[in-house]
């Protein structure tokens, strides 16, 4: 058997963290309208394709990304590049996420192996009110 | 064993940096904690329990002055001390400058074990300060220490980077402007030494300070120009103001623009996500221009020549006198800070090294020239024997998952760290005890692998018996693998009134699963017609099979009659289809243009079987018999003609059968029938295999010649390296006996065949002509008119580019029915 261990990431250029990020914008600038759906099945079909199409022909490789909205802040969290706002530096959660986490997956591994190509930019603040 | 020191480190007041001379070049290692960064922040934060260096402490040095410390390198040498409220006790500048020296230990690979390092230090440094440096070196675990200048090293990088070793006599500036200081130092060469002759400095100047100026002067102002605050920016700067997260999401957009502006002459910034006072939404985009960003900055950057100005007088040096100046450090990255630096002065700048690591790969270049006086190397505290009994789930649903461990072996003075390998997840250094315990985040869906690394007070690695930590987060737990592939019928587009199977999930894949396919649909539905009809049929089985040897596992049928409005040709079609980990299949299709979706779940103790698509196939399934018969007595192959004619008599009783079976028959005829069917339709195939196989390496072949001599005298290199690629994998796809896989790289070829066929001019004059001939079926005769004027004119001035897209156009005007005539059985595909 493989060892699922061993993956080969590419380097990914720019770009395609830039297309990434705009989908990551539409999606969350969509949530935000009162809409059936209709939109996000848009955004859904853009990220399937870049998940598993865009990038599989040359790279071997697809993003997949991650909002990390309202999730807990510790500086344990590497996946992130955080700028603390406020007084308590205590129970931090994230409050605002500039950019999104993006996983990079080497396609035809089943072994579900991700690797952060980018990580969150993301602004926290304690939830505890001081 | 080398002989020469070859690490240099830039221990720097913002950040630190780590190189090493191997064989010639010079290697920076990249901040293994810090995806694709090679610099480290010189910024240590302290909590009850561990230890954090770099970034993860340069994010709460604002908020958490009293716990987490940086730019103490200012106070090296003075007898200042730090105190650390989450250990009530005190850190010297040298403790802390030691403990980002162990983490950059951290950041080599290569095996190596550092006993003997380059550090480099300000040209301000007096003795004391350099003793305190050599002293945090000794802290770290190092042996030898060699100090450096910072000025020399950028100079001897640029050397090196010239390959010119021996600079010429003279004089020339090390401008350094980083993220947060700023230094200037005068170096000259004289009698064949290079020594740093005067600086000067300030360090509270930098990139930071710019992203600031940025906020304060350009966007505030004009927020407050467009919406109504009373007072925006005390609001966004006060920790405990109202907009203060707003503030920092605005830090991070100037960061990003000014980055922007050192290649391009504007950058937008998108403001928003906020209310004004009068609760309106606050959402516009500034642009800010090179130059009023460079207006902004001028008179930091003027400060910065002022003090160079400063150095000349007291130097009594004319512009003339010095050969150029060196730029080091991020912010010289801005065009502004070159060009002015360059004017004011009346010295030529010099740009060509790396500003972030150039001192680095200086003090590197000047390690390989020193002699290492510790040998000797020991495997650090190899003796220590320590041993790890891990507990831990090795599958877990949850977001965390908690690892424990016991530890054997003396743990005094020692440290662990787990990170996750990903990047995602680092515990910092904390002490280790016997019992150890960490909730280890995991990345949802994905293995994730964590490793627990044990260090010694030095930071040198404890080897242990540890090996990676496991844990798959998600679905794969329980799930069970599918047995056969499940596939979905799909109209063939190389030969029209076909079909195919598209893999949708293959077999031994893990339930549950999920997968979306869109497709352009190939006819048009009216809203009205009952008659028309789009098929989703879910089949289980081989995918290279024939469509009817497969069996039915769902089935649904969209008729134009249940549609809000008419779909037509080529609008969008997605298919979800979904299995759960009981094997229930749902199924839904969306159609993009009536924004309407269908639904059903299929349940695997039912089949699902149409009559009336049953008796198509059935029909279909008698002719194609008739035509592989007829071919193979044609062709004299008299063994699969006497195999094909066994299965005759069978065929006719499943038409006849079919035939008389009536549509709303609720008995359980259909699945026997259809199961019949699929037995005769695996025999036809089994039977015409070997000939199906045949026809397509020889239609492969013919293809494959046709590209080659297409690539050789009309094709460049990348339709060669696409070409050659494909056919280096011949072997492969030719011994999968699967026709479809072979038609399937036939394809691939014809497609280079096409899209060099399209830069050549005769080929786009032939099919000029084809078009004009067939111009009086367009659609629009006008436009058609006018494009074959420009379509000629093209021809006559060889603009060939504009031909082609003429040809596109005139494509374009032919009427459906002549543009493609398909006959389509499912309603999409490919």
């Amino acid at each position: 058997m493989q060892d699922p261990r061993k993956t080969r990431f590419v380097r990914i250029p720019q770009s395609y963290l830039d297309l990434v990020n705009q989908v990551f914008e539409i999606e969350r600038k969509t949530q935000q309208l009162k809409e059936d759906h209709s939109i996000q099945r848009n955004i859904n079909r853009l990220k399937s394709l870049i998940e598993s199409e865009l990038f599989a022909s040359n790279e071997g490789v697809g993003l997949t990304y991650h909002d990390p909205l309202g999730e807990p802040y510790s500086q344990t969290r590497t996946d992130c590049e955080a700028s603390i706002a406020g007084n308590v530096t205590e129970d931090l959660e994230i409050v605002e996420v500039i950019k999104p986490i993006i996983f990079c997956n080497e396609l035809g591994n089943d072994f579900g192996i991700k690797k952060i190509i980018q990580k969150a930019v993301i602004v926290a603040a304690s939830c505890n009110k001081k | 064993m080398e002989n020469t020191i070859n690490f240099g480190i830039d221990l720097g007041t913002t950040n630190s940096a780590i190189a090493k001379f191997i064989k010639g070049e010079v290697v920076v290692f990249t901040n293994p904690q810090d995806f694709g960064r090679s610099t480290l922040p010189s910024v240590v934060s302290f909590r009850k329990d561990k230890i954090m260096i770099g970034n993860k402490a340069k994010e709460f040095l604002e908020k958490d002055p009293k716990s987490v410390v940086g730019a103490f390198k200012r106070k090296m040498g003075t007898a200042e001390s730090f105190k650390i409220k989450a250990l009530n006790e005190t850190k010297t500048p040298v403790d802390l400058s030691a403990l980002v020296l162990k983490e950059l230990k951290t950041f080599v690979n290569t095996g190596d074990s550092l006993e003997s390092v380059v550090i480099t230090i300000p040209a301000s440094f007096d003795t004391i300060q350099s003793n305190a440096t050599k002293e945090a070196g000794a802290q770290a675990g190092f042996k030898q220490v060699i100090l450096l200048q910072e000025p020399i090293a950028a100079s001897l990088a640029y050397a090196n980077m010239k390959k010119k070793m021996d600079m010429k006599e003279g004089l020339w500036l090390v401008y350094d402007l980083g993220g947060g200081t700023f230094d200037v130092a005068l170096v000259e060469i004289k009698n064949g030494e290079m020594k740093v002759i005067d600086h000067e400095g300030n360090n509270f100047l930098g990139g930071v300070d710019f992203d600031r100026m940025i906020v304060e002067k350009l966007l505030i102002p004009k927020i407050e120009e467009e919406y109504s605050f009373s007072s925006l920016e005390s609001d966004m700067k006060s920790a405990s103001g109202k907009y203060n997260a707003k503030y920092y999401v605005l830090l991070r957009r100037a960061e990003e623009a000014k980055i922007l502006l050192s290649a391009k002459s504007s950058a937008d910034i998108v403001i928003d996500g906020f209310e004004d006072e009068r609760g309106n939404d606050v959402d516009f985009e500034v642009t800010i221009t090179r130059s009023e960003f460079n207006d902004l900055i001028k008179s930091a950057i003027d400060s910065t020549t002022d003090m160079i100005k400063k150095i000349l007088t007291n130097k009594s040096l004319k512009s003339t006198d010095i050969q150029f100046t060196l730029m080091v450090g991020g912010s010289t990255y801005i065009p502004y800070v070159r060009q002015h630096v360059q004017e004011v002065l009346q010295i030529p700048t010099n740009c060509e090294i790396d500003p972030t690591t150039a001192i680095a790969i200086g003090a590197a270049y000047y390690a390989a020239t020193k002699p290492k006086e510790f040998n000797n190397v020991v495997q650090a505290r190899k003796e220590n024997a320590i041993s790890i009994k891990p507990a831990y789930q090795k599958a877990s649903k949850e977001k965390e998952e908690l690892f424990a461990a016991r530890i054997s072996g003396n743990v005094e003075g020692l440290f662990y760290r787990i990170t996750r390998e990903d990047g995602g997840f680092d515990t910092g250094l904390k002490k280790l005890s016997e019992r150890i315990n960490e909730d280890l985040p995991l990345v949802e869906d994905a293995f994730n692998f964590f490793k627990l690394t044990v260090y010694d007070e030095l930071n040198n690695i404890v080897e242990t018996n540890m090996d990676l930590i496991g844990i798959n987060s998600g679905f794969a737990i329980s799930g069970q693998p599918i047995p056969e592939d499940i596939c979905l019928e799909v109209d063939d587009g190389d030969n029209p009134g076909q079909t195919r199977l598209l893999l949708v999930f293959q077999k031994n894949s893990v339930l549950p699963l999920k997968r979306s396919i869109t497709f352009p649909l190939n006819k048009t539905l009216s809203k009205e017609s009952s008659d028309q009809v789009i098929r989703i049929n879910i089949l289980e089985g081989p995918h290279l099979s024939p469509p009817e040897a497969n069996k039915g596992i769902g089935y649904m049928e969209i008729s134009g009659d249940k549609l809000k409005k008419d779909v037509s040709k080529g609008s969008d079609i997605e298919i979800t289809i979904t299995m759960t980990e009981s094997r229930d299949l749902s199924v839904s299709a969306y159609l993009n243009m009536a924004d309407q979706e269908f639904k059903e779940i299929f349940n695997p103790k039912k089949r699902h079987t149409s009559i009336e698509y049953l008796k198509e196939q059935v029909v279909d399934l008698s002719e194609k018999l008739d035509e592989e018969i007829e071919h193979a007595t044609e062709k004299e192959d008299y063994e699969i003609a006497g195999a094909l004619t066994k299965l005759k008599k069978e065929m006719e009783q499943v038409e006849d059968e079919t035939e008389t079976l009536a549509l709303d028959d609720e008995s359980d005829n259909r699945y026997k029938l259809e199961d019949r069917k699929r037995k005769i339709a695996q025999e036809i195939s089994a039977a015409t295999q070997n000939k199906r196989v045949q026809l397509a390496k020889e239609h492969y072949f013919e293809i494959k010649e046709e590209c080659e001599k297409m690539i050789d005298e009309n094709g460049n290199d990348y339709e060669r390296q696409v070409f050659n690629g494909i056919v280096e994998k011949e072997e492969i796809f030719l011994t999968t006996n699967s026709p479809l896989k072979i038609q399937e790289k036939a394809d691939e070829l014809d497609g280079i065949i096409r899209q060099i066929q399209w830069r050549i001019p005769e080929f786009l004059v032939d099919i000029f002509s084809w078009l004009k001939r067939d111009s009086a079926k367009m659609n629009d005769q006008n436009v058609v008119k006018y494009l074959i004027e420009i379509g000629e004119s093209a021809i006559e001035n060889q603009q060939w580019d504009r031909l082609k897209d003429v040809n596109y156009s005139l494509f374009d005007q032919l009427p459906r029915t002549s543009r493609e005539q398909l006959n389509t059985r499912i309603g999409f595909g490919s």
